[in-house]
Parts: structure tokens; sequence; C-alpha cells
């Protein structure tokens, strides 16, 4: 540090206090109400822009544990970028990088909720990146299903979409939910069950055709009747095509 | 596409919630004093398929400037020199001509990382801040292949470190740096009554050949001596009366209406921007202009 200017070294203790003004020391020959004015606005602008995007967690913790929960991320986490957009995707790495000391005064399904709520944020403002060469109305068996540019395929230990101050997980619940942007630029959430879940995934990580997924699909679970689950599987296609999910498909 | 000399008269700070209405209002005589808008590239970078939607239509209607928040020009950490590298590529999708900055900081350098804090923060006025800051302002420039504006700041705290005016300092920088010069009016006002100063003759003091273009805006009055640069108010008469001694002095430059909280409805934001126009009409002709200076849309 003693190579640092004076300018810096000043600049540096005037950080640390906004970081933690209840305990680092105040600047000499700097007016507390004027210090006071700085200490207010970097935390209430960080504050709100947590807030804004994690309505739920915000509940489920209380006013007071919030806070305390925002303080912590103020004083002890260092963020990377210059974009106020992804201040709410720093506090969830702020979460999921906690020492276990803070981690353990928070509800298990916390970080997940976050997550969850985060996500929404991630997909409104996710490049769009143009598809080339889809065929809007493709056959979904024989063609290669192509999905929604913004879109995440989630997996969740708990049921993190009915989580409510009201509703509370006392258990684990495997979840599985898609989230993609629609044409009209709207968010959108769909509950999955492990069978589509898989589906999805499995045509996302394959250049396979619709068809293809299903048999591989019918195969793994050692259905009796695979021709049942290419049909269940079609038709779940089609309605993701419907919703907007699925824009067409490759040859 | 514009260029540097298109950035005249009035303009308007771009809000998301004054788009639908801009829109629908476009064309009307009502919107004839909006001449440029300006944006935050932090707010904008990246952003999704809406919003480069909204902004491809407002560069196609409108000269578009840039005004940054999170450079940190001042601030102990490295510069940002890959953010910096996302301006100038969206400086180069959306061909917008100007940049600027504030000279103030928001980063620590915390654990080795930028560690942002997302405010503008006072610089010291020291001689080795001036350096630092020139420093970092012409390797941006060289990055940027252009030259920048930098912004006098607002601020709270006068850093008792501190071995010059504030006037002094902004000389200093802007002269080692070879910028230009983004002339906030408000912030003139409110750094004069935080800190006892006689605005009018700091606004002497100003550069007036380098300056690119101007800031109006309003302030919340905390106490009697302690102004917070909120951009929620109304233009007050005092800041009005700096900005006809301004063009006074150095003619009518362009110059912009900042309103970031508190938005009323577009038609009483065109009232305030519609007086600036009033006085630049009655201020003497400007000489100055950027033409030679950008060399900025070859890539």
């Amino acid at each position: 540090m003693a190579e640092l200017p004076g300018f810096q070294l000043y600049q540096l203790a005037f950080t640390a206090r906004l970081r933690d003004p209840q305990n680092q020391p105040p600047l000499a020959g700097v007016p507390n109400e004027r210090m006071a004015v700085y200490e207010e606005i970097v935390f209430n602008n960080l504050f709100e822009s947590v807030s804004a995007c994690f309505p739920i967690a915000r509940k489920i913790l209380g006013k007071r544990r919030w806070l305390k929960l925002n303080q912590a991320f103020m004083r002890d986490y260092s963020a990377s970028s210059p974009l106020f957009r992804k201040i709410p995707e720093q506090f969830l790495e702020f979460l999921q990088t906690a020492e276990p000391e803070l981690r353990q005064q928070l509800p298990p399904y916390f970080t997940s909720l976050c997550h969850y709520e985060w996500i929404e944020l991630f997909v409104a403002s996710a490049e769009a990146i143009n598809i080339k060469e889809v065929q809007p109305a493709g056959n979904l068996g024989n063609g290669r299903p192509v999905f929604v540019s913004a879109m995440q395929l989630l997996d969740y230990e708990y049921a993190v979409h009915k989580i409510s101050p009201r509703h509370k997980p006392r258990q684990p619940e495997n979840t599985q939910l898609l989230v993609f942007r629609n044409a009209d630029d709207h968010v959108k959430f769909i509950e999955l069950n492990a069978v589509t879940y898989q589906l999805i995934s499995l045509l996302q990580n394959n250049p396979i055709s619709g068809r293809q997924a299903l048999a591989l699909l019918a195969k793994e679970l050692q259905h009796p009747r695979p021709e049942s689950i290419i049909k269940f599987g079609l038709s779940t296609l089609e309605d993701l095509r419907s919703q907007g999910v699925i824009i067409g498909t490759h040859d | 596409m514009a260029i540097i000399s298109q950035v005249q008269g009035t303009g308007l700070g771009l809000k998301r919630e004054l788009i639908p209405q801009i829109q629908s209002l476009y064309g009307q005589e009502q919107l004839a004093n909006i001449n440029f808008v300006e944006i935050a590239p932090e707010n904008w970078i990246s952003a999704g398929s809406k919003a480069a939607k909204q902004l491809d239509w407002f560069v196609e209607r409108y000269p578009v400037v840039c005004h940054g928040l999170c450079l940190s020009l001042g601030g102990p950490s490295p510069l940002n020199v890959d953010f910096l590298q996302q301006v100038k590529t969206f400086l180069c999708q959306y061909q917008i001509p100007v940049y600027t900055e504030h000279l103030s900081y928001c980063t620590d350098g915390f654990k080795g990382k930028q560690g942002y804090l997302y405010d503008l923060l006072p610089i010291p006025f020291t001689e080795e801040a001036v350096h630092y800051v020139a420093q970092r302002i012409r390797q941006t420039q060289d990055i940027l292949g252009q030259r920048i504006g930098v912004e006098n700041a607002s601020f709270y705290v006068a850093a008792p470190i501190s071995e010059m005016s504030e006037i002094d300092f902004i000389n200093a920088v802007i002269t080692e740096a070879d910028c230009l010069l983004h002339l906030d009016i408000n912030n003139i006002y409110v750094n004069s009554v935080n800190f006892g100063f006689d605005p009018h003759a700091f606004l002497r003091r100003i550069p007036g050949e380098r300056i690119i273009y101007s800031h109006m805006a309003g302030h919340y009055r905390q106490t009697p001596n302690l102004l917070v640069d909120t951009h929620g108010e109304n233009v007050i008469d005092p800041v009005w009366d700096l900005l006809e001694d301004a063009y006074r002095l150095f003619g009518a430059f362009p110059t912009l209406l900042e309103r970031d909280n508190n938005i009323p409805p577009l038609a009483v934001l065109m009232h305030e921007i519609n007086k600036i126009a009033d006085y630049q009409s009655k201020a003497g002709h400007r000489f100055t202009t950027f033409d030679q200076v950008p060399e900025q849309m070859t890539g």
C-alpha cells in the first residue's frame, strides 16, 4: 500500500467507509452529514436494484434480514460488471460463493429461489440470435425442432415457482421449468414433466429429429410401447410450437 | 448515421419511460426542439432485442450521443479495457459520434477486481490525480480512436487532501488529456452551494471552445447548503441564469435536459427544452465546431 499515491489512499479509505459504514472509521476532516449522503445513495442504489429483481426472496427473509443480506453484499462482494442490469446477477453470484456462515443463515431453497427470480431478467435481456433457414411449419417428427434462442431449461431442487411467504417449502421437490422469451418479447414460464424436460434436453444437445429423440427416450425409459411415447411426444412438441418455444424445424 | 456536427440545438436524455410518448408524437410540432437524444451505454449495451429495436428507431431519426456512467476515469482499478471495447463496438454499431464520461470514479479495485460501486464519487483534486486521470482519458481516446468529453461532476464531500480548486483541476485535466468538455450547468450550481463558491466566476474560467454540449437538470435541496444532484426536479432560476451567462460568454452550445427521477409527462419536459431553445435563439452564434475532430467512424 505504501507506494500508492495519497489521493488513492484517500479514495480507498472513502470507499471502505461506503462499503461498511458501521465498522469502518469516518474520514478525518470530512463532515459526517456529507459522507452520509454518499453512504445512503451508494447503498440505496444497489439495494433498489437488487430488491426490484427479487421481490419474493425479499419477502421470504423479511425486512431486517433482507437489509442485512444486502449490507453484506455491499461490504463483501467486488462487482466486476459496469452494467447496472447485471447487479442482480452479481448478487446471485455473491450468494452462490458466500461463506458457509452466511449461507447457513438462509433457507436451504433461498439461492434457488433467487436464481428463479433472476432468470426472468436474464431471458428478457438475452441477445436475440437470428437463426437461419428455419421452416416454421416443418414436420417436428422428421425435422430437427429449432428452439427460440432466448430460452433456459431449468432443473431445481425445490418447487421454486410455488414459493411465497405463505408457502415456504419444507422439503425438496425436484422441479423442471422452461423459461423463454416469445416473439412479442414477453418472458413466459412453463412447468415441465420429467419426460418433456429430457426430450427438450436431448433435442438441444443433439442434431436429431423429433422422432429420433423420442425413440431414444422410449428406449431409455424402457417403455413397453415406444409408439405411445412417440405419439405423446409429437403432440407435446406441437404444443411447444404453438406457444412459441419451438420456432420451426431444420432439415 | 449521425456526425458530430449534427449534435446541435436542444436535446433530451432518453429514459425508457419516455420512449412510447416520443414515438407516438414523433414528427409533431410540439417535439420540434428535440434535436438529439442521449443514452447511457451501460443501460443499452447487450440489453436484449426490445432495447435494440428501440435504439434502431431512434438512431434512424435523431443524432444519438452516449454519456457513460461507469468508466471510472478516476478509479484506482485499471481502466476496464474490455468494457471500453464493448463501448467502441456499440458506438460503431449505432454510428454514435459522441461519447462523454464523468470526472469522477465508481470503482475501488476491491479484492483485485474492479469493485463497481455504481455511483459517481469525488476525485481528490491533487496534482497526482490530474496526471492519473489525464492519462486514463488519453488511454480511452486512444482505444476509441476519438476524443471524448468529460463532465464536471456534482459532489458532496470536499477531500481535505485537495491541493487545488475544482476549476483548476478540471482545466488541468482537460489540457493535459486534450479532451473535450461536457459542461453540466446544474453541477456547477450544486457544487457552488455545497462548497460556497461563485458559480459565475467558475463559469468564466471554463474553456468554452472545448464544450461539446451541456446538461441542464434539477436537483434536490436537502438543506440550504446541501444540494443533491437527483435530476428529479424542475430546473431552478439560478441555474437558468447560469445557462444564460454561459451562452453570453461562449455562444449557444448544444444543450440537453436530463430528467432521471420523478419524470413528468413529455409535454411538461418540453417546456424546459423549449426554454433552452429560447435562450439559445437569444444568444449569439457560436463559431466553434468539431467537424475536424472525429475520425471515429472508420471502424
